[in-house]
């Protein structure tokens, strides 16, 4: 994997210069982020490494657009350079909130660590989520087969063909990551973000989800530009971080390090 | 789109969307089922009362007017006008044939009364072909065309029933239904042995309390009723009313006011009345209008030349004391003109062209009718609503307090909605997060929660609105089966002195009940609505 260097040296897809989070609990301030500066360059699969409690889900939180990072610098290791967040040439932090959502739902695809998937819906279901969201009603019903044809492919592609009419609470933990995994991607985004993705599932189970993050990067799934997908995957675990091409060190909200995932692996 | 898959998926999945359903169609339910029995009831009452009444009466009270037919000949040639009758309406006192005397209003009415009232329809003895309709063993007397003179023979038969003595009834007292319904109508009876009509009175079915009224509606006259004479024996005789006469006493007055002697009449009892509204059928009594007119010496006369104040005055043409000098003719006098409106014109434009009926009519006559100032000072041309004020206003009264009740339960329906509704939002706060994370707009969450109520609305209402009116509709069959199979009586005929609870939903009412409810409902899913549309989507996802 020699590609990182030259992989890191295309424009980044994601960009995040000095992100500061604070937290306010009554009148104590909890500093969570202070200053992260990271970037993702397109394709790249990029582990955050940290303890926990050490901001990981946050920074991620923030870049996916779910959460906002605090307006001024205010008081990190790298002060004066104004905070901001960058999804190829858009600023997040300049969007409204419609540009936002459609950000969410287009651009970004999430992976939780508890699969977060809707319990009322059927496998299928949950997976088309986001794509009633992108097409609205209408749009939604006309191209339904079709619809319905790409997310059973997907499913299928995760070893779930023979599932997709069951409830989630039907499902193992590793089949209900992989729903997740599906419901992110349904949508082709050219960003996968990944919340330790599994910390909830034993050693082999993790592997073959791994396995299956690392298969959409590359695969050629239905819908798909040419292009690499790109991964950021939060993670506490050095074996898992190691399947990344980059490790980003995280501790108490600052970047301390980074190396490549080998390197980590072999540590 | 996923609003709606999860509207259906959160309705189908879990209990509470069904417990807010429910609660909002009983409230529903409630609500129009008690408004349209009390507002069914009010009307029931409006049109019972007026039923003896005229749309507008134009009345100078106790003492009276004169030139009443030429008041009615100019009102019944305006257009808002179908019809006008005058009437005599004074405070009198009636002995009944078993001696009780009851103080009541005697009224003076004739044929043209039947024209702006429903008397004819109000008259109780007549032929009737079809049994009432809670009469279902047939047992009203009114079926049997036999039955006057089957009570007759057995009269005349029994001297004596159970020891007691049984005084035979007069000559001719009982005739046939059809024979009783015209002298209603005449409110004359045919004297037996002259053949010539007598003036006759028909009182209140309820005024004597003799004749019984049965849970099916219809009326039992007893057939004895027993007196205490004088001598201190006790007699026996017929206790059906109209077999039988009445004494009407009246208190005269003179033009300014001041009470002459009483007068009385003995007269028969032609028919009974009944307007089905217990007040009226218990202190009324119908007379002929000429009949009342000397009772309080109201009919035509002449006005004579005071005489000079020697009493022991001679006519020297006579030689005799002189005759009083005629110097008018004194028309006779009623004290209510009551006037019927034409179809399509309401009570308040019928009042308005009477008033300006009266104007002329009172300019015309000026100085020998109370003038147009006296009667609209005195309120004395008014409409039959505002004559009964206080009576409609307190069946508006109880009918307003029961909507109040209602509304607080509605109240206390719409925060258990809301209750409900906020735990649903609370419980499926994770989902909002899931939902946010995917790029759902925080609109499209807040709309999703709206739809939610809006569905339960519909859904709650159309349900309850359904079973209101399946209940209303057959509400007197349910009474009549709770009474068969559990013996429960809400509804005592005897106690509202109507046969029927009333069962008709107006739309109108339907339509404020069902639009409430939905309001409610919707009320009920925004506040959760909108703290869903304004949570933070990364604490949602955190939420345990
Ligand atoms: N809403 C909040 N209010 C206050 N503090 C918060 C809030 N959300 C997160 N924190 C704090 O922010 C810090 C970082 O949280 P974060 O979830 O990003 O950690 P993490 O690195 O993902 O940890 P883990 O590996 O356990 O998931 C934690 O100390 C947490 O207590
Ligand atoms: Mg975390």
């Amino acid at each position: 994997m020699n590609a990182t260097a030259t992989i890191s040296a295309t424009q980044p897809v994601l960009r995040a210069a000095n992100v500061c989070k604070t937290y306010r609990m009554g009148r104590v301030e909890v500093p969570v982020l202070r200053g992260v500066s990271i970037e993702v360059a397109e394709g790249e699969w990029v582990a955050i490494l940290g303890a926990s409690g050490s901001g990981k889900s946050t920074l991620m939180h923030i870049l996916g657009g779910l959460d906002r990072p605090d307006r001024g610098g205010s008081g990190g290791s790298s002060g004066g350079v104004a905070p901001s967040v960058w999804f190829r040439d858009r600023e997040l932090t300049g969007m409204t909130e419609g540009e936002i959502d459609r950000y969410r739902n287009e651009s970004v695809g999430f992976v939780f660590q508890f699969y977060h998937l809707l319990p009322e819906l059927t496998v299928v279901e949950n997976v088309l989520l986001p794509t009633m969201r992108k097409f609205g009603k209408l749009g939604f019903l006309r191209r339904r087969g079709e619809l319905m044809q790409q997310a059973g492919t997907l499913l299928e592609s995760f070893g779930l063909g023979h599932r997709l009419r069951h409830r989630p609470s039907e499902l193992s933990g590793g089949e209900r990551q992989r729903t997740a995994i599906a419901r992110a991607l349904i949508n082709n985004p050219p960003v996968l973000l990944a919340d330790e993705p599994t910390g909830n599932l034993d050693h082999k189970t993790g592997a073959t989800i791994l396995d299956a993050i690392a298969g959409t990067r590359s695969g050629a799934k239905p819908g798909q530009s040419g292009r690499p997908r790109t991964v950021v995957m939060v993670t506490h675990d050095l074996e898992v971080a190691a399947r990344a091409d980059r490790v980003v060190t995280l501790v108490d909200g600052v970047v301390t390090g980074e190396s490549a995932g080998r390197e980590v692996g072999a540590a | 789109m996923y609003q709606s898959l999860l509207t259906r998926r959160y309705l189908f999945s879990k209990i509470m969307p069904w417990l807010a359903t429910i609660a909002v169609a009983l409230c529903s339910f409630l609500t129009l089922t008690s408004w349209s029995v009390m507002g069914g009831f009010l009307n029931v009452f409006l049109q019972i009362g007026r039923k003896l009444e005229g749309d507008v009466s134009i009345t100078w009270p106790t003492v009276g007017f004169g030139r009443y037919d030429e008041l009615i000949a100019r009102l019944e040639k305006d257009p808002a006008v179908e019809a006008a009758a005058p009437m005599i309406r004074g405070f009198g006192m009636i002995s009944l044939p078993d001696d009780r005397a009851f103080g009541v209003t005697v009224q003076g009415i004739d044929e043209r009364f039947a024209k702006v009232s429903g008397y004819a329809d109000a008259l109780h003895w007549r032929p009737l072909e079809e049994p009432v309709k809670k009469d279902v063993n047939q047992e009203d007397p009114r079926l049997d065309a036999e039955w006057p003179r089957r009570m007759e023979r057995d009269l005349r038969a029994a001297k004596e029933q159970g020891g007691r003595p049984v005084d035979p009834p007069p000559l001719g007292s009982f005739r046939t239904w059809e024979q009783m319904y015209a002298d209603g109508l005449s409110l004359s009876v045919r004297n037996p042995r002259t053949g010539v009509a007598e003036p006759a009175a028909v009182p209140g079915i309820e005024l004597a309390g003799i004749a019984q009224r049965q849970a099916g509606g219809w009326y039992r006259a007893p057939a004895l009723i027993g007196t205490r004479r004088s001598d201190g024996q006790d007699r026996w005789s017929s206790g059906f009313l109209p077999s039988r006469s009445v004494v009407i006493n009246m208190l005269p007055v003179d033009a300014s006011g001041r009470s002459l002697t009483t007068t009385s009449i003995r007269l028969p009892v032609a028919n009974e009345f009944r307007a089905g509204f217990f007040e009226v059928d218990k202190n009324n009594v119908f007379i002929p209008l000429a009949t009342m007119q000397k009772l309080l010496k109201m009919e035509a006369g002449e006005r004579i030349e005071p005489g000079s104040d020697d009493p022991f005055a001679i006519d020297p043409l006579t030689g005799e004391p002189p005759k009083p000098k005629v110097i008018a003719d004194v028309p006779a006098k009623v004290t209510t003109v009551l006037v019927k409106a034409r179809a399509g014109v309401s009570a308040e434009e019928l009042r308005e062209r009477c008033l300006a009926v009266y104007q002329q009519f009172a300019a015309d006559f000026d100085g020998q009718v109370p003038s147009f100032q006296q009667m609209v000072q005195g309120r004395n041309i008014s409409t039959w609503e505002r004559n009964f004020a206080m009576f409609i206003g307190q069946v508006k009264r109880e009918t307003v307090t029961v909507l109040m009740l209602l509304t607080i339960i509605s109240g206390v329906c719409s925060i258990l909605i809301l209750t409900i509704f906020w735990s649903m939002v609370s419980e499926k706060t994770k989902d909002i997060g899931i939902l946010r994370s995917v790029g759902c707009s925080s609109l499209g969450v807040a709309w999703l929660w709206l739809r939610y109520g809006l569905v339960i609305g519909v859904c709650g209402a159309g349900l309850g609105l359904l079973m209101s009116c399946l209940l209303v509709w057959n509400i007197n069959e349910v009474h009549d089966w709770l009474g068969r199979t559990l013996d429960i009586t809400v509804w005592s005929p005897e106690t509202y002195y109507l046969p029927d609870i009333p069962s008709t939903v107006e739309f109108s009412k339907a339509a404020i009940v069902g639009g409430a409810a939905l309001g409610f409902s919707v009320l009920g899913a925004l506040i959760p609505a909108v703290r869903a549309a304004r949570m933070d989507p990364v604490r949602a996802l955190r939420f345990e």
